[in-house]
């Protein structure tokens, strides 16, 4: 390099260079080799990189959907098969809620459901026990989507709602991503789920932000039977 | 930082993944791929959280550090598909915002006020290759220089940078 700079001048403006992604591969690999060996450099290179990232200050946020999380947790943490039985304490609650959630169901009127697909195949109301919360669904079997509506309660201040979907001998449930804090969330389950979804029960737990630390659902807040529309 | 554990890795994702997934989105300008980066993103994290330690940045700027170059990785492939179809070149807000620089005092806006202090087309070369991933190859093609050119110039700019970063 001919520029006329001096030595010092060269090694900041490498590490520059390297930050910005300015250099060929030759140059970058034997940047790295420097930078492991030379905590100076790296100390440069540090500088360099945090001014940078300052560039994207005035980026917005924008909240990511809920399947990125689900699918980074399935990628990292895949679930065991376990029997749904050995939960034992989340199923007398399930089959309690359950009840209950039949009973409330032949009162709901479908029709508050405003934000469907043109021709739901499957419906189910997630109602807790109270109706403090009521979560309409409609899956549409041809897109494969699910499109739920939160037409009564919210989710709480620093919690998330996470939704699950309990296959009947089937394992654990199984996470569908959090419900956004608008009312409305569509979620795109895995293509193998949509032929289980017929036939099973939707169940919305509260969990801390970001979803269920453990895998499963911490605490059920309400469950619905998935049936024909 | 210790990223040992689920419960941790999901409460910064919880604290950062709006963020990232800006930054994704800011580079990519598509939301699927910007999606898919995220998820390697924070793959990387969870995988590299052990060697965060040794490298001197703050938290966030080793987050956003990632996501960018986790970004720019993806639209470089993108680019080299297309050959030639350049969808991000001409993105609106490639300048600093007004506000950007009315924060000259603060200590992290400070690139931006040194940059506001390069010639237009030097900032803006810095810029597209941090932002939008330009190669020499391709800021050359921008400006209709030669390679040496462009890159005496930007040598010359991120010295004039250093240097102002510095007082």
């Amino acid at each position: 390099m001919t520029d006329g700079l001096t030595p010092d001048e060269e090694d900041s403006v490498l590490a520059a260079e390297y930050a910005l992604g300015l250099l060929t591969q030759a140059e970058a690999d034997a940047f790295e080799q420097r930078l492991a060996v030379d905590p100076g450099f790296r100390a440069q290179y540090a500088r360099w990189t945090t001014h940078f990232t300052a560039l994207m200050e005035n980026v917005a946020p924008v909240a990511p959907p809920a399947r990125v999380l689900t699918a980074i947790k399935a990628q990292l943490w895949p679930t065991p098969e376990r029997s749904l039985w050995s939960r034992i304490g989340i199923l007398p609650a399930l089959a309690g809620a359950a009840l209950a959630a039949v009973v409330v169901l032949g009162l709901l009127n479908l029709d508050r459901f405003t934000a469907g697909p043109v021709v739901p195949e499957y419906t189910a109301a997630i109602a807790a026990e109270d109706q403090s919360l009521i979560v309409m669904a409609s899956f549409d079997v041809e897109t494969g989507a699910l499109l739920l509506e939160r037409t009564t309660g919210a989710v709480a201040a620093d919690r998330s709602q996470e939704l699950w979907l309990i296959v009947p001998d089937a394992a654990a449930p199984i996470s569908l991503g959090l419900l956004s804090e608008e009312d409305v969330t569509t979620i795109v389950p895995p293509e193998d789920l949509a032929g289980v979804i017929a036939g099973a029960t939707l169940a919305i737990s509260d969990e801390p932000p970001g979803g269920s630390p453990t895998g499963a659902p911490t605490t059920v807040l309400a469950v619905g039977a998935v049936r024909d529309a | 930082m210790a990223l040992g554990d689920k419960a941790a890795f999901t409460a910064l994702y919880s604290a950062t993944s709006a963020k990232l997934f800006g930054v994704s989105l800011r580079v990519l300008n598509n939301r699927a791929e910007a999606e898919e980066v995220l998820q390697e993103v924070y793959i990387k994290i969870w995988h590299s959280a052990a060697r965060y330690q040794v490298n001197g940045l703050s938290p966030m700027s080793w987050l956003i550090t990632i996501a960018r170059n986790q970004s720019i990785d993806r639209l470089r492939k993108r680019r080299a598909r297309h050959d030639g179809l350049d969808e991000a070149a001409e993105l609106p807000d490639a300048r600093p915002g007004p506000e950007a620089l009315a924060m000259a005092g603060s200590d992290r806006a400070r690139i931006v006020a040194c940059m506001a202090k390069l010639e237009a087309d030097r900032a803006d070369a810095v810029r597209r290759a941090y932002v939008e991933g330009e190669t020499y190859a391709e800021l050359a093609d921008r400006y209709s220089v030669p390679l040496n050119t462009i890159r005496t110039w930007l040598r010359r700019s991120l010295i004039k940078l250093k240097e102002c970063l510095s007082t």
